[in-house]
């Protein structure tokens, strides 16, 4: 007997209060609201550029290349563990400091006048200092605010709230993610011709599930759930969440069975099994992180300008690759993500051809392309009180 | 002459030199570039092989296999590929690898 309750839509009525009408369609290709979206929303919001796994040393540091701020940013683990952000510009004349993407060292020297910087972005050494006037606390290396939650380390240029009061209760859920206990991951990284908010939106709306993922896709929708709609959908300021509806009913493929089965015993045993095991996170403006133990995934998307993004996508494990069972099932579960993934980017850039063309005004999202309204509304809501905060600066005319 | 992998698994042995790869992208552009006899051949061949292989590396830490027990494992991390091809693509499988050459593989445990 099968005792789950039967699916049911999250309703119409419950949606409402994000609107029906037509969305404007500019947005998502033309470069004069990019650049405001790079002002109003890059530059202002908590950024996912990391995971605490990747520094796992004092010394340990990554660089980041965020393109949408034309900022090149070095993530640092100092000698008192703490992890830091800094602009990866020497304060002497701005040349990038750190060429390497990753890597360990005990100090950072500049490579053309050799000015040498602690772990904490303090000026330890420059030649002839003396001529410049300067005290060395002047010359520190810009730093940027930083957070990090779930094990995700995130980043604001200019924060008006710490990341840990903008999430809310969405932080505590991250803490049982499986990223939260991560060391290590596998990644997968494509570029794509499309607008950053045509791509992310494609992954958080089921409706196309059937048509773009008819076969890798065939679990995720059923007989009483044929589009695969989420069975819950949450809000907390511009983050917004989903709970995955379950397949009671999937027959899953032989290896498919024997793969997700090995990689469900070992998150048991590894205790990553817990209540946010369907939950798929939607941070504001371009994150996603899973709950799920076996395909526990993060996939951010970069704009690359008002129609190319980059998107990188992992899957965080927790412990290293101890025994063939455990190194088999992340091969298939990170191949079986990729499957999906790579199946979605021919059809948004096809989105994107076809509103490049400036043919449409409007776009449209149904009920169930709730999280892609939200998405939309509070990327607008920034974008017009950036502009309104513009034509109030004193000397700008109104 | 040793064997190419370890007893009980000898009817794989035919198709080390294609699917005993190393590295996790290098799997992904076999699968891609491997035609649809080679997988299904392949499949059939190691498929119900999967579970007695894994619980017979799983009594050795990995840095303990021996050059046959690597090789088994490393056609075992093929039929991880090569599973979702025959099972879930059929012969939608060369046109779905066209888009997946787009999703460059970056980093794995199991190297790239």
């Amino acid at each position: 007997m099968n005792n789950i309750a039967p699916f049911a839509p999250v309703s119409a009525e419950s949606l409402a209060w994000l609107g029906t009408g037509p969305i404007p369609a500019a947005p998502y290709y033309d470069p004069a609201w990019y650049a405001l979206e790079r002002e109003a929303v890059f530059k202002r919001s908590w950024l996912q550029i990391g995971h605490v796994c990747e520094l796992p040393e004092p010394g340990s540091f990554i660089r980041r290349e965020l393109e949408v701020v034309d900022a090149s940013v070095l993530v640092v683990r100092g000698r008192d563990g703490q992890i830091r952000a800094f602009h990866n510009v020497c304060t002497h004349r701005g040349t990038q400091l750190v060429a390497e993407a990753e890597g360990k060292q005990g100090n950072f020297s500049c490579p053309y006048h050799r000015w040498s910087f602690a772990l904490d972005g303090r000026l330890l050494s420059a030649p002839d200092f003396e001529r410049f006037g300067l005290t060395k606390e002047e010359c520190t290396l810009p730093g940027i605010a930083l957070e990090i939650c779930g094990g995700l380390i995130f980043i604001n240029f200019a924060p008006a709230q710490s990341l840990a009061e903008e999430l809310g209760d969405f932080a505590a859920r991250l803490e049982q993610f499986p990223c939260a206990s991560a060391t290590n991951f596998s990644e997968y990284v494509y570029e794509i011709e499309g607008n950053w908010k045509l791509t992310y939106d494609n992954f958080q709306e089921n409706y196309h599930l059937r048509f773009i993922h008819p076969r890798s896709g065939a679990a995720a929708a059923g007989e009483e759930n044929p589009f695969g709609y989420p069975v819950k959908y949450e809000f907390q300021g511009p983050h917004r969440a989903q709970t995955i509806w379950s397949n009671p009913n999937a027959r899953p493929t032989p290896v498919q069975a024997a793969s997700f089965g090995r990689l469900g015993a070992l998150a048991m045993a590894d205790g990553l099994v817990g209540p946010t095991a369907r939950d798929y996170l939607a941070l504001f403006p371009n994150f996603f992180v899973i709950g799920s133990p076996g395909q526990p995934f993060s996939h951010t998307i970069w704009p690359l300008g008002p129609h190319r993004s980059r998107g990188v996508i992992r899957l965080y494990w927790k412990g290293e690759d101890d025994s063939a069972s455990r190194r088999y099932a992340r091969e298939y579960s990170m191949a079986s993500a990729r499957d999906i993934h790579a199946e979605d980017r021919n059809v948004i850039e096809a989105g994107q051809r076809g509103l490049n063309s400036g043919a449409l005004r409007h776009i449209h999202f149904q009920t169930q392309e709730a999280l892609c309204r939200h998405f939309f509304n509070n990327v607008s809501a920034r974008v017009e009180a950036y502009k309104a905060e513009q034509t109030a600066r004193p000397g700008v005319p109104a | 002459m040793s064997a190419l992998l370890p007893e009980g698994f000898t009817a794989l042995e035919a198709f080390v030199e294609k699917w005993s790869v190393s590295g996790t992208a290098a799997r992904a552009a076999r699968r891609g570039e491997s035609t649809q006899a080679e997988r299904e051949a392949f499949y059939a061949a190691a498929r119900d092989l999967l579970t007695p292989a894994l619980a017979q590396l799983d009594s050795k830490p990995l840095p303990a296999l021996d050059a046959a027990e690597k090789r088994l494992l490393d056609m075992m991390l093929s039929l991880a590929h090569v599973a979702l091809a025959v099972e879930g693509l059929g012969d939608d499988e060369p046109r779905h690898a066209t888009m997946r050459e787009h999703m460059r593989i970056t980093r794995s445990p199991a190297g790239i």
